[in-house]
């Protein structure tokens, strides 16, 4: 009797087949986690590339966001290089982040280009 | 409640869980047709200056997994403030089109927490989180709106002795009083409001490629 009921309970929350069209590596509780402590932002990127460098070898698509994601947390650890890498992915992936991803990676080259500026 | 009730109640949520009737027109939300939502920072009307990144944290996984394109929301909130936008407030001041816009979004959810909070009683502890939920077209035209309340007491199971059920609903009170933990509660508020609830936004363009 418990059994049935909480089986129907699961029908009742999870409603109609509602299967996940992505796999996200528990990137919510990851960004989470970062927000309550930051400290933990380093877990986070970490974490994200494990599961990014999972679904290439499973050749799987990468969820919406998280190539951004992680190119942004390499930006603020001062990674410009796999910033732009990354955003590029996602731009390749995602079409309707394609202006995003066009404007961060030429502020990221124009900013080089002042700091090359600079030191010349 | 007995057994037959219970029974016939979980029935019906389980039936009805996929044909509810929308009861809300969605014919401006289906004409936009948006393939990509900015989800920015949100309003906070509570004490608990943490609660817009915690909400943050849950918006994008439903709404991508409703078939939309979100932009990633850490990133959409390092890019605001680095353009001077610390404040939900501010942010949902600013134009909806040019924030659009910015990102080149399709359109912009606006979240608004109203409530996120405990209330402690002597041996039980209410947690509330309450949520105005707005998503605007890039053109500024208010495509769809809900508001969701969801409560949670933790409740003891009856262990027929009353002394048994005190310690249990105390200790209950008490870890809840600790650290109320409120991301269970906001991510059923958005799997009621994105996909579950009456009013939940259509499917997005990748969900629909799907079916």
């Amino acid at each position: 009797m418990r059994t049935l009921l909480s089986l129907l309970f699961v029908f009742a929350i999870t409603g109609c087949a509602n299967q996940s069209l992505y796999q996200w590596g528990s990137y919510d509780s990851m960004l989470y986690q970062s927000y309550k402590s930051p400290e933990k932002i380093v877990e986070f990127r970490q974490g994200l590339e494990v599961h990014i460098a999972k679904m290439e070898q499973s050749k799987q698509k990468v969820a919406p966001g998280l190539y951004a994601e992680l190119g942004t947390l390499y930006l603020q650890a001062g990674d410009s290089k796999k910033a732009v890498d990354l955003y590029g992915k996602e731009r390749e992936i995602w079409p309707e982040s394609r202006g995003l991803m066009d404007s961060l990676i030429e502020n990221i080259s124009k900013r080089g280009g002042q700091k090359a500026e600079v030191k010349s | 409640m007995n057994i037959a009730k219970l029974w016939l109640f979980f029935l019906a949520f389980a039936l009805s869980g996929c044909t509810v009737a929308p009861k809300k027109d969605l014919s401006a939300f289906n004409a936009a047709s948006p393939r990509s939502i900015l989800v920015v920072p949100a309003v906070n009307k509570s004490l608990d200056v943490e609660a817009p990144n915690y909400l943050l944290s849950t918006l994008a996984v439903p709404l991508a997994e409703k078939g939309f394109y979100v932009f990633p929301v850490n990133t959409a909130k390092f890019i605001l403030e680095q353009e001077g936008f610390y404040e939900g407030e501010q942010i949902h001041q600013q134009p909806p089109e040019s924030l659009a816009k910015l990102f080149g979004a399709d359109a912009v959810l606006y979240v608004t927490i109203v409530r996120w909070d405990a209330q402690y009683a002597l041996i039980s502890t209410t947690v509330t989180v309450q949520f105005e939920y707005r998503i605007v077209g890039k053109d500024g035209a208010e495509l769809w709106r809900t508001t969701q309340v969801m409560q949670y007491s933790p409740q003891s199971n009856s262990s027929g002795s009353l002394m048994a059920n005190l310690l249990v609903a105390a200790v209950n009170a008490a870890v809840t009083r600790a650290a109320p933990n409120y991301l269970p509660l906001t991510q059923q508020a958005n799997q009621m409001v994105f996909i579950l609830g009456p009013n939940a936004i259509p499917n997005g363009p990748y969900k629909k490629a799907t079916q």
